[in-house]
């Protein structure tokens, strides 16, 4: 079979990102620039100042990924490029960078989106085998999908109200831990214990999950016992509240597996991180015999290998666009 | 010489094709949304018209504010990947001294893009397009009071102050850049003439 080349450009929150990628699953080079210390004094990602960052950066992380992967452009195949979700004005940097090549080279243009990235990044760490179910879980997304085979995505079910990342981040916050605040939970789970009374999110026949409730519990129990002058256990409170949130992951993750007959689990997204659900979903599926890929950490956060990945296989079944793709803030997964 | 002219800092996009003195071909009109969308059928066109190819381009000038910051980004995001890519020269222009090239009778001509809050971007020129005050984020009576008599003002937005509708000369504009030696396409970026809210609160905060 003929090599083919994607060049993949990922730019949808605060990361930068270019990739080449050669037949899907090969990383060829991958620059990355993240501006998480210049979103730190804000305690958030602040979206005209992401704008502002990758509009100066973009040209300089195509040229680095190009010359580490000793190549030129025209030895590419497709440029491959996240149109949504994330920020628009973000997103629009690396779109516009996209087309521009494509129309200059005369490549096709593939719109990727980023959750197929996030799933396909575990193509990066063996090939994926079908059917299997993905398990996202990042700052904006908590979804559970199945798939039959490439490119073909049937949401079963997914959060109602806070994406799980962003309750990690919201809580951290109340605790008064350093932006971003996830790593810092699930680092303090490690040594605390769960002694804190908290709710169960919905825990109910569906595979939808809830997060807003606990992540009020917390909130609350923070405040009432401030208001009493009692000291918070920090390391404690973040193992009860970690301990939710994976049981109920795990819990309706492992569900689905039985429900649909599916021997093949996959993780994807920054919440895949989290070294408290890598053990847990580790030990069932070893107990379950089932097949768990988790990507390596550096593919869990968005980066731009993932969507050359994701990209080759949506060049291979001819889902390449022409130039007047746009940008979208909030899109389904198709 | 072929010149590739971008300009989307405003809702007034222009995107042309010159050779030497000669406007080739030119697409001079309102878009009001979806540029992010249109742009590349827009340029498609105008390459298409002009049969110049992409790579024949010699120098790229791109309009790179003040104006939309979201508009502004786009055609600076094409212009540098374009110019970075092919290794050509590009060049900068503001959009306001771009409006200064409209035909004037007076002696300064005082561009405006409304910014809100009864501010401007706004600035002084001469009839050779040299800045009497460079273009600044100012209150529209702070402006006024700078503007020397026997001046006109000119803007495409709605302002509570007499003013022309700009009629862009793009052969003038040109000739007046034509020499400069343009900038690193790494280093071209946005002028926006103004911080974002998030850091001006956070610089109010420290102080």
């Amino acid at each position: 079979m003929l090599s083919k080349y994607i060049l993949a450009i990922e730019t949808s929150c605060d990361e930068t990102s270019v990739s080449i990628i050669k037949n899907g699953y090969q990383e060829i080079a991958t620059v990355v620039l993240s501006q998480m210390d210049i979103h730190a004094d804000y305690g958030g990602v602040v979206p005209e100042i992401a704008s502002r960052n990758h509009i100066q950066n973009i040209t300089l992380v195509i040229e680095e990924v190009l010359t580490k992967a000793n190549m030129t452009i025209e030895e590419i195949d497709a440029i491959a490029v996240t149109y949504g979700p994330g920020l628009i004005g973000s997103l629009l940097i690396g779109l516009m960078a996209a087309k521009t090549l494509s129309f200059i080279y005369c490549k096709p243009l593939v719109p990727v989106h980023h959750i197929a990235g996030h799933i396909y990044a575990n193509n990066l760490v063996k090939p994926m085998e079908f059917p299997l179910i993905a398990l996202v879980v990042s700052g904006g997304h908590t979804d559970l999908i199945y798939m039959k085979e490439d490119y073909n995505f049937k949401r079963i079910g997914g959060t109602l109200d806070d994406a799980v990342g962003e309750a990690y981040d919201k809580v951290a916050r109340v605790m008064g831990l350093s932006y971003p605040g996830g790593p810092e939970i699930d680092n303090l789970a490690k040594i605390g214990e769960d002694t804190y009374s908290l709710p169960t999110p919905l825990d109910d026949d569906s595979y939808n999950f809830s997060f807003s409730g606990l992540k009020s519990a917390v909130i609350n129990l923070i405040h009432n016992e401030e208001q009493r002058g009692n000291i918070i256990n920090v390391p404690n409170l973040a193992t009860s509240f970690q301990n939710r949130v994976i049981n109920i992951l795990t819990k309706k993750t492992m569900r689905a597996l039985e429900e649909y007959q599916v021997k093949n689990l996959i993780v994807a997204g920054g919440v895949a991180a989290n070294s408290g659900l890598r053990t847990k979903l580790t030990e069932l599926c070893l107990e379950k015999h089932i097949n768990l890929t988790i990507p390596s950490i550096k593919y869990c956060t968005d980066n731009a290998a993932m969507i050359g990945a994701a990209g080759y296989y949506a060049y291979k079944l001819d889902r390449i666009d022409n130039l007047d793709v746009n940008a979208k803030a909030v899109t389904e997964l198709q | 010489m072929n010149y590739l002219f971008i300009d989307t800092s405003s809702s007034n996009v222009i995107v042309a094709i010159i050779k030497d003195t000669k406007i080739v071909s030119c697409f001079n009109n309102k878009i009001d949304n979806d540029l992010s969308v249109k742009i590349f059928s827009i340029i498609e066109t105008v390459f298409e018209d002009s049969g110049i190819t992409p790579s024949d381009i010699d120098t790229i000038f791109v309009v790179n504010g003040p104006g939309s910051f979201t508009g502004v980004r786009i055609g600076v995001t094409i212009a540098k990947t374009y110019a970075w890519s092919l290794n050509l020269k590009v060049v900068p222009i503001s959009s306001l001294e771009l409006m200064a090239t409209t035909n004037f009778d007076g002696d300064y001509i005082v561009p405006m893009i409304d910014a809100r809050r009864n501010f401007v971007y706004g600035g002084v020129y001469d009839r050779d397009l040299k800045a009497k005050h460079p273009d600044r984020y100012i209150d529209i009576d702070e402006l006024k009071s700078l503007v020397p008599t026997n001046s006109v003002y000119v803007s495409y937005d709605e302002l509570n102050i007499e003013h022309l509708k700009p009629k862009i000369d793009l052969i003038k504009i040109i000739k007046q850049h034509s020499n400069d030696e343009g900038v690193n396409p790494h280093q071209l970026n946005p002028n926006y003439l103004k911080k974002t809210e998030a850091e001006e609160n956070l610089n109010k905060d420290k102080i």
